[in-house]
Order: C-alpha cells, then structure tokens, then sequence
C-alpha cells in the first residue's frame, strides 16, 4: 500500500497554476514524475502522490523544478479560466482507473512519437554530413584532375612542337642534300661536257648521271657513308659453340616459385609407388621374373584391354595391384574394363582410388585425372546417378574447359535430368 | 600493311645502320630474317636458325650506337642461342647449345651487352627453368650463371654499348632482380637486389635511354610500373678472402599505372624524346605513353 502523500499546496493565476508539494528527505528523480493533460502522478516508492486535474494543462511546457525537499510544479493551463480546485472531486474509483490508463496510453504515444521525429532528424543530419564529405571529395579529385590535365595538355604541346622540329630539321637536311647533289651534279656535267669534247659517248653519261640523282637523296648519300664504314667493321667472328648444362627440371613446364612444393610431394609420391614392392605373397614364387613387374603387368593388360578380353585385362590389373598398390594408373585402366564390363560399382571405386593417388595437381597427371572423372561420371550415369555423374564430368570439364566431347557429355546429362525432374 | 607466312614473335633494329633500318624478326616456325622495309617482299637474310620457334632477338652494333660488327643473338624453344652476323650466310657466328643427352629447357630471353669495343661482346639468356647464363663471346665461353627460381621472362642491360653495369632480370611470380655487374665474385658471381612488383609474372623490362638508372617493367595484369635504382655507397668491398664482392643498390617505385586487363607483353622507350614509350598488349592495342617529368627523378 503506498502513503499517499497529501500536504500539497497550491495558487493560480489565468494561465498557469502552481502546485507545491514537499518530500521531506526523499530522493526525487526526473522518473518519479509523471505527468499528462489531465493526470499528474509523483511516485517515490512508497510514497505516492496523484492528481487529477481540474482541466486539461499543457504538458509538454509544464515544468516542475526540484527543490530542497520540495517539487514546485509550475502547470499551463490548456484553456485560460480559474479552477476550482486543483482536482476533479467527484472522482470515483472507475473514472480515475480510465484516466490513469489513458494518461499511461498518452505518455506512451507521445514518447514513440518524440522518438519517432529524433529518428528523422537524426537521418537527415546523416544525410548532410553525407552529402558534405562527399562534395568535399569531389573538390579534391576534380583538383587533381585539373592538375592532370593541365599536365597532359602542356606535354602534348610539347611533343607537337618537337614533332615539328624534327619534321623542319629533316626538311632542312633534305634540302641541303638537295643542294650538294646539284651542285654534284653540276661538277660532273661540267667534266662530262669536257669529256664529251673528246670521247663522244653522251647517251651513257646523261643516263648514269640521271640514275645517280633519282635513286633518291637516300641513295648515293647512304653509298658513301657505307663505303666507309665498312671498312671500320671488324670481320665476322670465327664461328664456335659453347656447350651449356641446365639446372635440372623433371617437368617441362616453366619453373614457378609457388608450385614447387606441391610438385616436389608429386614427385615424392611417384618415387615411392615406384619403389614399393610387395613381395611377401607366395603365390608369386611360381611366377616368371617379368609377371612381377608391375609395368609389365600393366602393359599386357594395356593390350588385352585393346584386343576386347577385358576379363584377362582385369586380372592383369588385378596382379599389378597386388604387386603395388600406388600406381594409379592401374586403378585407372581397370577402371576402364569395369566400364566395359558393366561392373559400374566396382568402375566407381577404382576411378575414385586413382584420383586419390592423383594428389596433389600438378599439370603432369591433368590428364590421367580428367580420364578417371570421365569414367567414374559414366559409371554414375549408367547407374542413373545422374546428379553425382554430372559433378564429375564439371570436374573433368574444369581441368581442361576445351573438351567439347566432355562439354557435350555434360549437356546431355543435364537434359536428362532436367527431363526427370519435370516427369516427377 | 605486310604480311609473312609464318607468324612472327619478335623483332629489332638492333643490328642495322641508321640510313639502312633493316628489320630482324624471329618467327614461330625458327627462321630469322631481315627485311628492308622498302622493299619487303624478299628479306635482305634468311636462315633456318632454329628448329622451333625463336623466342626473343637482340641486335648490337647497329643504329650509331656501340662499336664492332653488327651481330644478332636469337634464343629458341629448342634450348640453344645463337649468334649471328648479317654477313656471314647460313651459320651462326656462336651457338650454346646444350650438352648432348641433355633435355633441353625453353630459352625465353636474350640480350646484348659490354659492347665497349670492338671485340667484347656478351650475351646473357634467361630459361623457363629460372636459369640466367652469361656467355662471354671474346672468350667463347660461359662467363656466369645463376638461377633464379621463377621462369625468367626478360633480360636487359642497362646499356649495350658500356662496360656491363647493370643487368635486371625479369621473372614469373611477380619478381624481378637487378644485378650489379661490376664486379664479378669468383664463387658468388654477382651481387643482386630483388623486389617483388605484383602478382602477375613481368613480361618486359626496358631501361630508359635517356637515364639507365631508370627503368619499366611490364606487367601479366596490364599495368607498368617505373623504377629508379640508387647505388650504395659503396659498390664493391671485400669478403672475408679478400676477393672483390659487389653490393647491390636499391630499387625505388616511383609511379605505376594499369593500361588493360590483358598482359602487356612488349614494351620500348623512344631514343628520341625523353619519356615517351610504347607498348603492346594482348588485348590487340598498341599503346603511345609520355612519361613527365623524368628530369626530376
């Protein structure tokens, strides 16, 4: 229950009215007020006071200043006229539960609405400060702009105007050229004219003269210098060869910094399956030195694949694997007489085991790994896993995008399923 | 407009006169050839130099520049280099060629250099297998060799016709190295300076002619970038044997720029006027740049 706090006093003028209420040793917060058009309330637990009043007042100007032990409300009225009293009296308990919830509603209205317009103001100061920075930006780039283009325009400036002085340089040359040759041939015409007096072959002269002045400036003026330059050239060198070593390199392919590491595990992983035998079976005893050599095994099996006995290939595959079980390659071609053999899960296991050995990528197994996913894609989609078919046959698409058998491969796989999602 | 049956991969001036501007060009199928431009239906020289396709050309001797006899050096896929002179038919004047039994490595790069005189001459190649050799033709003999790590894209000196002074080596990964060829240590061979430009391989390195300190390298993203090197204090010192031991400067990025999304794979500096270049890129555009303010630097 709280305790009603009563001794409040209270005066009016036309427009304002003002209440004073003490709250002797209490502490008030701006919280413990609450106030609407027709309800004030100061709660300071237990301590309660409510009021309310007489006539609507303006909430939003009203004030209430706290004091030393007092709250001076200082309340405008709505309308100007003298009240009363400071409360309604003939209030009853339903009338003041209705004004109380309504006050509540009301002070719930007007704080959304107060957060509300904080919210607009808030977006619009964003949007200027935006909209400044950006202008500011803007001023600085068109800054350098300028300053670029004025670069720009004083360089090009300055080519055309040395393009010019090359162009009136050459045209200066050529006249001078021009000038020594006339005067050239001038000389010579005036002895030929003296030759002429005495040995009578004019025809010849003029024409050779005539052949020196239209080769061209180029020519003759170029045949002098020749002349003498040549003899300033040494000889040409005594033929030799000089016989170099390269740094090894197991790929053809160009050394690059960022693949040496996957290349050497490549390499790695080869020497190994290469080196191990296993030769404890004692079934082998009874064999011929050359059916224990895994490649050997492997190329029979090669043949007998080529030939249609692909039951014989497997065997041979099979012995091989025995023999050393990290060559992919084998898994691979068995792969391949699974397929033939329409084994299609066992053609699934043998391609995924080859593309396991067939880490990491290197440009070197590129195309023993596109073979593996094409088989393994057509052992998918013959066993109508078409979905699964289709991943492998991207895979083998991404290695080597210009395949258009796997292209078209890829395609038809997607119709059908397409075809059979539609059905179902 | 002219067109040759074999496609062509590289081309120089490199080893003709001013007056004469033959042009040397290598093309896929391995011949070398030289073409007056004038007069392009039949070329000046012609020979089945290599079997496969000749990868880089460098001329020397030629354009007022250097002194001795007009050479041109060619590297192929087919492992060798050769050297050649205009005017000896049919066999080239110096061939490396690998060791018998050998497996040949791609020669991607050659160039010219120390040129100082008449009878020096050196020839530097870089591999796809990250090898960079140096022949020494006075001598006939290897000079030096290193290898890098990367594929090595192109080599330049910074002058053909100086005592060697510099020599940048690009690669593939996005690195280049410049070398200090001064001084030559017995065992450690030349002192270097690395840097690592992008991500993309350099396909091109060309030094500017007005300024050898300067040089561009072009890039597998499209984009050039312009460095300056500085000189250490002290460019040579002694190692613990009291041999001579070169020390390598640093490199400097002073400005870069993305001209495409395709690589640009060929690039050259006008001798002319200071700053501008041109270069070519696989997006099928020839490219005129200026660069300013080169007097700066």
């Amino acid at each position: 229950m709280p305790v009603w706090l009563r001794e409040h006093r209270w005066r009016q003028t036309a427009s304002a009215v003002y209440l004073s209420l003490p709250v002797r040793g209490l502490r008030v917060t701006p919280a413990s007020i609450f106030c609407t058009d027709r309800y004030l309330k100061v709660s300071i637990p237990p301590f309660l006071f409510e009021a309310i009043l007489y006539a609507p007042i303006d909430d939003t100007n009203s004030t209430a200043k706290i004091g030393n032990g007092i709250i001076f409300f200082t309340l405008y009225k709505k309308e100007a006229a003298m009240w009363d009293s400071l409360t309604l009296a003939n209030a009853n308990k339903e009338k003041l539960q209705y004004l109380r919830e309504n006050a509540v509603l009301k002070a719930h209205e007007k704080a959304k609405e107060e957060s509300e317009a904080k919210k607009v103001t808030k977006q619009e100061h964003k949007k200027y400060a935006l909209e400044a920075t950006m202008k500011l930006e803007e001023a600085e780039r068109k800054r350098i702009e300028d300053l670029k283009e004025k670069e720009r325009q004083k360089v090009t400036k300055e080519l055309e105007l040395w393009k010019k002085q090359q162009e009136d340089s050459e045209k200066q040359k050529r006249v001078q050229k021009e000038g020594e040759l006339h005067q050239e041939v001038e000389q010579l015409k005036e002895r030929k004219k003296e030759k002429m007096n005495k040995t009578r072959v004019p025809n010849e002269g003029a024409s050779k003269i005539r052949l020196k002045a239209t080769k061209g400036c180029h020519g003759s003026y170029s045949m002098f210098s020749e002349n003498l330059k040549e003899e300033q050239l040494p000889a040409p060198r005594s033929a030799a060869t000089i016989k170099i070593n390269f740094t090894s390199r197991v790929f053809p392919t160009a050394l690059r910094e960022s693949r040496v590491a996957e290349e050497e595990e490549w390499l790695r992983k080869q020497a190994e399956a290469r080196r191990t035998v296993s030769a404890d079976l004692s079934e082998l005893e009874d064999l011929k030195e050359e059916e224990k050599n895994p490649e050997w095994l492997k190329d029979k099996g090669n043949k007998m694949f080529a030939t249609g006995n692909y039951l014989a290939a497997v065997n041979a595959y099979n012995l091989a694997v025995r023999l050393n079980n990290k060559l992919p390659l084998l898994y691979l071609n068995r792969a391949a007489c699974h397929l033939k053999l329409r084994n299609l899960h066992k053609a699934v296991e043998d391609s995924s085991k080859a593309l396991e050995l067939l880490t990491p990528p290197v440009p070197d197994n590129e195309n023993a790994r596109i073979k593996a996913y094409v088989r393994r894609g057509t052992a998918f989609c013959q066993l109508e896993l078409y979905t699964e078919g289709l991943q492998d046959y991207e895979a083998a698409l991404k290695i080597d995008p210009k395949n258009k058998t796997i292209e078209k491969d890829a395609e038809n796989i997607r119709h059908l399923i397409q075809g059979t999602t539609q059905d179902s | 407009k002219i067109e040759k049956a074999k496609p062509l991969k590289c081309g120089t001036f490199g080893a003709t006169s001013l007056q004469q501007r033959y042009f040397a060009t290598g093309d896929f199928g391995g011949n070398l050839n030289i073409w007056n431009l004038e007069a392009p239906e039949i070329p000046v020289y012609s020979v089945k130099g290599h079997k496969e396709i000749i990868n880089s050309i460098d001329g020397v001797g030629g354009l007022g520049i250097g002194e001795g006899a007009p050479e041109i050096v060619t590297g192929s896929r087919d492992g060798t280099v050769k050297v050649w002179d205009p005017r000896q038919k049919d066999t080239p004047v110096a061939n490396m060629e690998p060791v018998q039994g050998e497996s040949k490595r791609d020669c991607w790069t050659v160039a010219f250099g120390n040129a100082y005189n008449q009878e020096e001459r050196v020839v530097c190649a870089g591999y796809d297998n990250g090898d960079i050799k140096l022949f020494d033709l006075k001598t006939m003999s290897l000079r030096w060799e290193t290898n890098i790590k990367n594929g090595v894209c192109s080599v330049e000196f910074d002058r053909k016709d100086v005592n060697m002074n510099k020599l940048v080596a690009t690669s593939l990964e996005g690195k280049f190295h410049v070398f200090d060829m001064r001084t030559q240590h017995p065992t450690k061979g030349f002192a270097s300076v690395s840097e690592k430009a992008q991500k993309s391989t350099i396909w091109q390195v060309r030094h500017l002619p007005q300024n050898r300190d300067i040089f561009m390298t072009s890039g597998g993203a499209g984009s050039l970038h312009l460095w300056k090197y500085e000189y250490p204090a002290q460019r040579s010192k002694k190692d613990s044997e009291g041999a001579e031991m070169g020390v390598a400067g640093s490199v400097s990025l002073l400005q870069n720029v993305t001209l495409s999304t395709q690589p640009i794979s060929s690039l050259d500096w006008s001798p002319d006027k200071k700053g501008l270049c041109v270069c070519g890129a696989f997006d099928q555009t020839v490219r005129v740049l200026i660069v300013t303010k080169l007097n700066k630097v």
